[in-house]
């Protein structure tokens, strides 16, 4: 495994590179360099891509994209990360490197609100239908509050009880 | 919930109620996660089929919708089309406790609180999940019911349809979506 | 030619769970599908960050249904590696008996479900009446048919009771009977023979172009990608088993393949019990005191598992507080489920839609989350 760290190194100049867990790499690096380091991981191997997701750091004001490989001949994750703006999140799209990152780009869309510049798919909706807030993971939405305002509960009360005389 | 227990039915609704208790065919939708104990009711080992109950496919000739747990919000608006796509008497058998009062999701936006307020319901099986035993048991409840006349949620969303119908707008927004394949 | 919208739609006996399927058809033959997730969409990411870290424990099961042990060994053994705990020995020998039980039923029970597309009913009602004999050893184990809640961060919950093993290996012996004759009556029929044999092919190339990973990517590429092999997590690298594969996959050879899987299920909870040790603690405590004020450090990691559909797993990240920060869930069947029926059904008759979903392992509530 330093033998791969240290190829990482000298190909792609990262920010940041960790070992969080055995067999994980955990690499940080600009965002414009993240289609580059992509194509660098699937021509060395890792042909699998896991998933992609988003962290919201709300106190930074960032938006942090997560990408992660996996080699299945070597057995080593590779979680690749980069920090984005928050006002106005954009990337470029990974699908002509991965074609499965389509819908989970489509799905980052949705609940953070990221931009993807070449999925045209990504704007439409998938999981939610007629949504009329701000995306949902983000961390200043409270659902509690949307809950109780759109889907009333039971209130307690004594409905049924009075008419044997019990507690009010 | 309706509570009014008169019976106030005239012969032939009686003749036609014995009938249908003891025939009742439940439409096939899973619509949440209680739905995994449907097929050990419906198959050899706690067969329902003893009691007179059977799968159906469509709405249009089933008698019972059964609401298997928790509905989010893109569910309940199929729901609604199709339970006013069956014949009357039909009838609403809900499972677990997030029809009572959202269960374990009760601080999700995408998931309803309290189901009567959409939808009129007859028979509560409480749990989550409920054990098969619980559900033939309300089953069976269910069957006498329908012989003594007690289940008349299908009235009173006849008789109340602006109530509900102002409830689940104001919930849901829209009903039937047009633009559906997001072309 | 003139195209008809059709909905395969949630209400549906053939479809699997709460899920629906968009198509274009001419005559029979579909032109272009589009796949529509989100009927059970309940906002899990969410809520998990407004409960405390052992309060969790209760709402993370319910994310995959016909398989919650997963979802548990995940969520354990991230927090394990954020925080340097060290679970004994026998605990792990525990966790591969229940992951294994828990591969077993939901093999049968997709071989149950083949009724649905196929409209052969007799095995979803052997499949199931037997599934539940299983279900009947998990609630003498933990007291709950369905969603367990026993894997926890630094163990398991309890010992198994007196007598548990010798009911288990008496279960083994028993579906080593009834296992040929489900193979019998669901491989060798005619009916089924008629509608899988030859169709829904899965080439190789298009397995990485996917993201596809478990019996799909194993019967279409012919190599032993199983995560148990290649990266062995709990003690997988002291027992003896074979990972099936196949070089020509059509919807028959994936069926096949899973009950080959079933076999060396069988084969590795015999080896289980037998290397298990009698005796030894099987948790480890890991909160000094509180346990609603146990924090976990920071940092970010990614653990996953080998489940019956395929890879998956949870990235946990935590900043040291009593609550997550984010996790993210990566379902199995996220890459067959959503890309898959997208570019691959096209050319194909409506009612392979839903044989796809069976063979390839599609579980929805794991997609919508």
């Amino acid at each position: 495994m330093n033998k791969i760290i240290n190829e990482i190194k000298i190909a792609l100049e990262p920010l940041k590179i960790e070992t969080p867990a055995l067999r994980q790499i955990a690499v940080v690096v600009k965002p414009d360099a993240i289609h580059n380091s992509l194509a660098y991981f699937r021509q060395k191997g890792f042909t699998q891509l896991s998933i992609v997701t988003c962290i919201d750091w709300i106190k930074e004001s960032e938006l942090e994209l997560v990408y992660i490989v996996l080699s299945w001949t070597e057995g080593i994750y590779i979680q690749l990360r980069a920090r984005i703006d928050r006002e106005k999140p954009v990337m470029v799209t990974a699908t002509d490197i991965f074609p499965g990152a389509r819908y989970y780009e489509r799905e980052v869309h949705e609940f953070f609100g990221v931009d993807f510049l070449g999925n045209e798919d990504a704007a439409k909706p998938l999981f939610l239908e007629l949504w009329d807030d701000i995306p949902p993971l983000r961390k200043d939405f409270d659902p509690q509050a949307y809950s109780d305002s759109k889907f009333p509960m039971r209130e307690r009360g004594n409905e049924f009880v009075s008419e044997f005389g019990g507690n009010k | 919930m309706v509570l009014d227990k008169k019976d106030d039915r005239n012969v032939w609704e009686k003749i036609g109620d014995y009938f249908s208790a003891n025939s009742i065919w439940m439409k096939w939708y899973c619509t949440g996660c209680g739905a995994i104990e449907m097929p050990p009711t419906m198959t050899s080992r706690f067969d329902m089929e003893r009691l007179g109950m059977g799968p159906m496919a469509t709405p249009r000739q089933a008698d019972v919708l059964l609401i298997t747990g928790y509905l989010s919000t893109k569910t309940l608006r199929r729901v609604i089309y199709s339970y006013e796509q069956m014949n009357s008497p039909r009838f609403i058998v809900a499972f677990g406790s997030c029809t009572i009062n959202g269960g374990i999701y009760y601080d999700s936006y995408a998931t309803i609180g309290r189901l009567d307020k959409y939808l009129p319901v007859d028979l509560y099986i409480s749990g989550c999940m409920p054990r098969p035993e619980t559900i033939m048991n309300g089953f069976s409840g269910l069957i006498e019911m329908i012989k003594k006349g007690e289940a008349k949620g299908w009235k009173h969303y006849q008789e109340n349809y602006e109530w509900y119908k102002k409830n689940q707008l104001d919930s849901l927004g829209k009903i039937i979506i047009e633009d559906e394949f997001h072309e | 030619m003139k195209e008809v919208k059709l909905f395969l739609g949630p209400q549906h006996p053939g479809m699997h769970g709460n899920y629906s399927v968009h198509m274009y058809v001419d005559g029979d033959i579909i032109e272009k599908a589009r796949p529509t997730p989100g009927f059970l969409h309940r906002g899990f990411e969410k809520l998990m960050e407004r409960r405390h870290w052992m309060g969790n424990l209760a709402l993370i099961p319910r994310i995959c249904v016909p398989e919650p042990d997963i979802n548990e060994f995940v969520y354990a053994q991230g927090i394990e590696m954020l925080a340097g705990i060290e679970v004994p020995e026998k605990a792990h020998w525990i966790r591969m008996l229940v992951l294994e039980m828990a591969r077993v039923m939901v093999h049968l029970m997709s071989l149950g479900f083949i009724g649905g597309p196929t409209g052969m009913y007799t095995a979803t009602y052997w499949a199931i009446a037997q599934r539940d004999l299983i279900l009947d050893l998990f609630e003498e184990l933990c007291g709950a048919r369905v969603y367990h809640m026993y894997i926890v961060p630094g163990g398991v919950r309890k010992d198994l009771p007196e007598g548990f093993t010798d009911r288990v290996l008496a279960m083994m012996d028993e579906l080593e009977v009834k296992i040929p004759e489900y193979e019998e009556l669901i491989l060798k029929h005619p009916i089924i023979h008629a509608r899988t044999k030859d169709n829904i092919m899965l080439p190789a190339e298009v397995v990485w172009e996917l993201g596809v990973t478990g019996i799909g990517m194993r019967s279409a590429t012919g190599e032993e990608n199983d995560l148990r092999k290649v990266m062995p997590y709990a003690k997988y690298d002291q027992v003896e088993f074979e990972v099936p594969t196949a070089t020509y996959s059509d919807a028959l050879t994936r069926l096949n393949l899973k009950v080959r899987e079933m076999y060396q299920c069988i084969s590795i909870i015999r080896q289980v019990i037998d290397k298990m040790p009698s005796e030894g603690p099987v948790n480890v405590p890991v909160s000094t005191g509180n346990a609603l004020r146990w924090t976990v450090p920071a940092g970010m990691v990614y653990s996953a598992v080998e489940s019956s559909r395929g890879e998956y797993g949870y990235f946990i990240v935590s900043d040291g507080k009593e609550m997550p920060y984010r996790i993210a869930v990566r379902g199995a069947s996220f890459p067959q489920g959503l890309l898959g029926i997208e570019k691959y059904l096209k050319g194909h008759r409506i009612d392979d839609a839903s044989l796809w979903m069976d063979t390839m392992g599609v579980c929805s509530p794991e997609i919508d989350r």
